[in-house]
């Protein structure tokens, strides 16, 4: 059984008196420790997949199972728990802390404020941004900002991240380091699921897949010969 | 024979990879035929293979005969397996000169593999497929392919950023282009070019 299993996935979005297919039977699985790329244009629909895949948003056609359960039926037991989505919103509240801005989601459900706290530190020191924990929201720069919202996600010990142009706002110097700490995550066992605009970012992923016309074209799991989309799909 | 014996008359060209990959090797350091052999499978891995050991000899007798490696002084009476090569002047010349060409050979190979696709323009949906399989073995090479970030120090390590580098942005370089093709096939089946069998 595959961690993550999106089957014949459709999505259709207005934009004004148009409808247009952004999502068209798409086909995806990933394994725990799999480090899977989506590479596509700008207004491809990769963001939204993601969004599908996580569990935030329903496909119009096609089911997502995660663990084998359907996240439709299953979306509140897994979303953040089981399944990690990276936001980079950060409250920018003035007064509070990176530390317990990543604390928060842990403190949210109950855990006692020291042991959130401390789980908040190990996981800024895994995502490499430990020195943030004392500065506020508003003082971190780009990479850094990522490399938070990373860890808040860790917090919650995801068995898939799920990331959305992680270097989109990251300097060039800096992108290695973020795409670098992905990699170490999925050696580490957790499934990673990231987009992006640029495909060489996406070198030395176990897999790579390319989103265009609403296809999804490239190996759709792991172990499998690749797909090539039939033509009667293409929208 | 060594650097003296230089062509005296205009010889073919040297087509072969092996050779003038080898040629690279002791350019960048003199060695003898078997510490040659085990570089060259260290470093040209995946991307050139040799027959044999014994390809080096026949490799380094072309080599030494078109002028362009010499017996390092002194081990020419060794037996052969201890007889270390050294780059002439001609071979880090012509080697240079290999290079360049090299880049003209990868624009002339993409040119005709576009042109071949241009064949396919009356039959669009086969041009997408080949398309698709075009993109598959990107995607392939693009996973396989070095991530950037991972430092390894020294020459070897800088050998091996260059070449992740040159691949990542080939091969993206490559994927971009699909998608441009890939749209103005799209369009051109929808419109039905002139003749088009439909």
């Amino acid at each position: 059984m595959s961690l993550l299993s999106v089957q014949n996935v459709s999505k259709r979005v207005r934009e004004g008196e148009r409808e247009r297919t952004i999502l068209h039977g798409v086909e995806l699985e990933l394994q725990a420790g799999e480090l899977v790329g989506i590479w596509g244009a700008r207004r491809s629909g990769r963001t939204t997949l993601l969004r599908i895949a996580a569990g935030i948003e329903t496909p119009d056609a096609g089911t997502v199972q995660f663990e084998g359960s359907d996240l439709a039926k299953h979306r509140d037991r897994t979303l953040g728990t089981g399944i990690g989505y990276v936001t980079r919103t950060l409250r920018a509240g003035e007064e509070q802390r990176v530390l317990e801005q990543v604390g928060a989601a842990l403190l949210a459900r109950g855990t006692p404020v020291d042991r959130a706290l401390e789980s908040a530190r190990e996981a800024l020191a895994r995502a490499g941004c430990a020195g943030t924990a004392a500065m506020r929201v508003g003082e971190l720069a780009g990479a850094e900002l990522v490399r938070v919202a990373i860890a808040r996600t860790l917090t919650l010990s995801p068995a898939l991240l799920v990331i959305d142009d992680p270097t989109a706002t990251v300097e060039l110097s800096e992108r290695d380091g973020i795409l670098t700490l992905l990699r170490e995550l999925a050696r580490d066992g957790i499934a990673v699921l990231a987009s992006s605009g640029a495909p060489e970012e996406l070198a030395g992923f176990h897999r790579v897949l390319t989103l265009g016309e609403g296809v999804l074209r490239g190996v759709s799991a792991s172990g499998l010969a690749p797909v090539v989309a039939l033509r009667s799909r293409a929208v | 024979m060594g650097a003296g014996s230089v062509r005296e008359q205009p010889q073919a060209p040297m087509h072969s990879p092996v050779n003038w990959a080898l040629l690279g090797l002791i350019i960048a350091r003199p060695s003898y035929a078997y510490e040659l052999a085990r570089r060259f499978e260290r470093t040209y891995d995946g991307a050139l293979s040799l027959s044999s050991v014994s390809h080096v000899y026949t490799a380094l007798g072309t080599l030494r005969d078109r002028g362009l490696v010499q017996e390092i002084a002194g081990t020419g009476s060794a037996p052969r397996s201890r007889r270390r090569y050294e780059a002439t002047a001609a071979g880090l010349s012509e080697h240079a000169e290999w290079l360049v060409a090299q880049a003209s050979e990868e624009r002339r190979r993409q040119r005709l593999l576009v042109t071949q696709l241009g064949a396919l323009v009356h039959t669009p949906e086969r041009a997408l497929e080949v398309l698709d399989e075009y993109e598959q073995a990107c995607l392939a090479d693009l996973a396989a392919a070095p991530p950037a970030g991972e430092i390894t120090p020294g020459t070897t390590g800088l050998i091996s950023r260059l070449i992740g580098e040159e691949t990542r942005l080939s091969v993206a370089a490559k994927l971009r282009w699909v998608q441009y093709a890939r749209a103005q096939l799209t369009q051109s089946g929808a419109a039905g070019a002139p003749g088009t069998p439909r």
